[in-house]
């Protein structure tokens, strides 16, 4: 029996830009409030992404199984996975569709690619694109289809950026002229500052401000 | 004598027969280096022929007497949409499949296969073999999914069996380049050069029994073994 499909989130963005550490933070507040989610980190050499969200979120903190987080290798290939030929990806998610259908939300992780990275809609329902602030605040302003199509744009590291001489406002400035009305988040996931806005998007955008499964069960 | 219209299948056929072993089709290929990866990582060099006679032991001892037979067999049941012998085949390769990661990496590229052509297809052995895979009365291994894809697109069978040990080659060949083991031109040199062993292989295992279904390579199940076991790697398989 084919599963009902549940609401899936793909957050994509370049090499060490926090999509790790941005899912990190975002499930336990998920949790916290209810939400069951279930990862597949899409890595383009290794599990590590994976191994650590399993270890951090599952074995340390015992917010969800450690089954529920499932590395992917994309051979090479981390656009290719989840836009031209997301085959794998959408099997093993509808796998987890069928195990784990008590699940709210299943979160896609792309393994760290150039700013041309979407996600095929038949893949994900709602795109995170992160950005951090330590390639510079042009960043914005070069678009790039993850940039300008995502439904959420995330600007990450925000501390760096006196640093790193990256200028913020120009960012914003820069974010909103290239994206119009959709919406983009300043992020620290470090302190956790933005990840609660972030989160916000989430049960607004994606989950339509449904109850927990568990909870509307009762 | 062969009418506008045979003429017409025919090309639809071939264009059909491309789409399917094109990699910008969607079953996941591009992602499986079927062990190759792990012969890399062991440090061990290899050169543009030794890859060719690689992928040559595959052909004849593994995908050769195993899948190709599969595949011969599944279509002549698609063909007469016996959908409970297609079952059989089913079965047969899914349990021939020794590896865990090449035995779910089979099934995943075989269901995406079928569902992507059922999108558009109402052609009814395959939306019945998509139903028994979601159904859980069948797994969807490659070789049998194509078969039934084949089968729908009126591609000849010794045709889908040219198309999957191509595509197999080509998943190989395609690694080992991402991999830096060999330069592009020699990667198109060594599919060159299989292209007779693709033919023999098909000849020799499309039109076999269910019965004479075999496959042994066992260095290769070890290195598929080993790479299922690696922490760190870029491809599925």
């Amino acid at each position: 029996m084919t599963a009902k499909r549940i609401p899936r989130l793909g957050i994509g963005g370049p090499v060490g830009s926090g999509k790790t550490m941005l899912i990190e933070k975002i499930v336990p507040v998920l949790a916290a409030k209810g939400y069951n989610a279930g990862i597949v980190s899409n890595d383009v050499v290794s599990r590590e992404d994976a191994d650590r969200m399993r270890h951090n979120l599952a074995t340390e903190q015992g917010i969800l199984s450690e089954d529920l987080v499932i590395g992917l290798a994309t051979g090479g290939c981390p656009h290719t996975a989840v836009r031209e030929d997301p085959s794998m990806n959408i099997s093993i998610i509808e796998e987890m569709e069928s195990k784990y259908n008590y699940l709210d939300l299943i979160i896609i992780e792309s393994g760290g690619d150039n700013i041309t990275t979407t996600f095929s809609p038949a893949l994900a329902d709602y795109f995170i694109y992160i950005i951090d602030v330590s390639g510079g605040d042009k960043y914005p302003r070069k678009r790039g289809l993850g940039i300008e199509t995502c439904d959420l744009l995330v600007i990450n590291k925000i501390d760096l950026a006196p640093h790193v001489g990256a200028d913020l406002t120009i960012m914003e400035r820069d974010a909103k002229a290239v994206r119009g009305d959709k919406p983009y988040v300043f992020v620290n996931s470090m302190t956790g500052q933005g990840i609660a806005q972030v989160t916000e998007h989430i049960i607004r955008d994606i989950l339509f401000e449904s109850p927990p499964k568990t909870v509307a069960k009762n | 004598m062969s009418t506008d219209d045979d003429d017409a299948t025919m090309d639809a056929a071939d264009l059909s027969m491309m789409q399917l072993s094109d990699s910008f089709f969607p079953t996941g290929m591009y992602s499986m280096s079927n062990g190759l990866e792990a012969i890399f990582y062991s440090g061990r060099k290899i050169k543009a022929e030794e890859l060719r006679e690689l992928v040559k032991t595959y052909l004849e001892y593994q995908i050769g007497p195993a899948d190709c037979t599969a595949l011969g067999i599944a279509y002549e049941h698609a063909a007469r949409s016996n959908l409970l012998k297609l079952l059989e085949v089913d079965r047969a390769i899914f349990s021939m499949k020794l590896v865990q990661e090449i035995r779910d990496a089979s099934i995943r590229s075989g269901t995406q296969l079928v569902r992507c052509i059922r999108s558009f297809s109402d052609n009814k052995i395959l939306g019945q073999y998509d139903d028994a895979i979601r159904g859980g009365q069948a797994f969807g291994p490659y070789p049998v999914a194509l078969a039934v894809a084949a089968n729908a697109f009126l591609i000849p069978k010794e045709k889908a069996a040219l198309v999957m040990l191509y595509s197999f080659s080509v998943s190989i060949v395609g690694a080992a380049l991402r991999l830096g083991m060999l330069q592009h031109f020699d990667g198109q040199k060594v599919i060159d050069e299989l292209k007779p062993t693709i033919v023999k292989v098909t000849k020799a295992n499309i039109n076999r029994p269910i019965e004479g279904m075999w496959q042994f390579a066992p260095s290769i199940d070890i290195i598929q073994i080993s790479h299922e076991r690696m922490n760190s790697k870029m491809f599925i398989t």
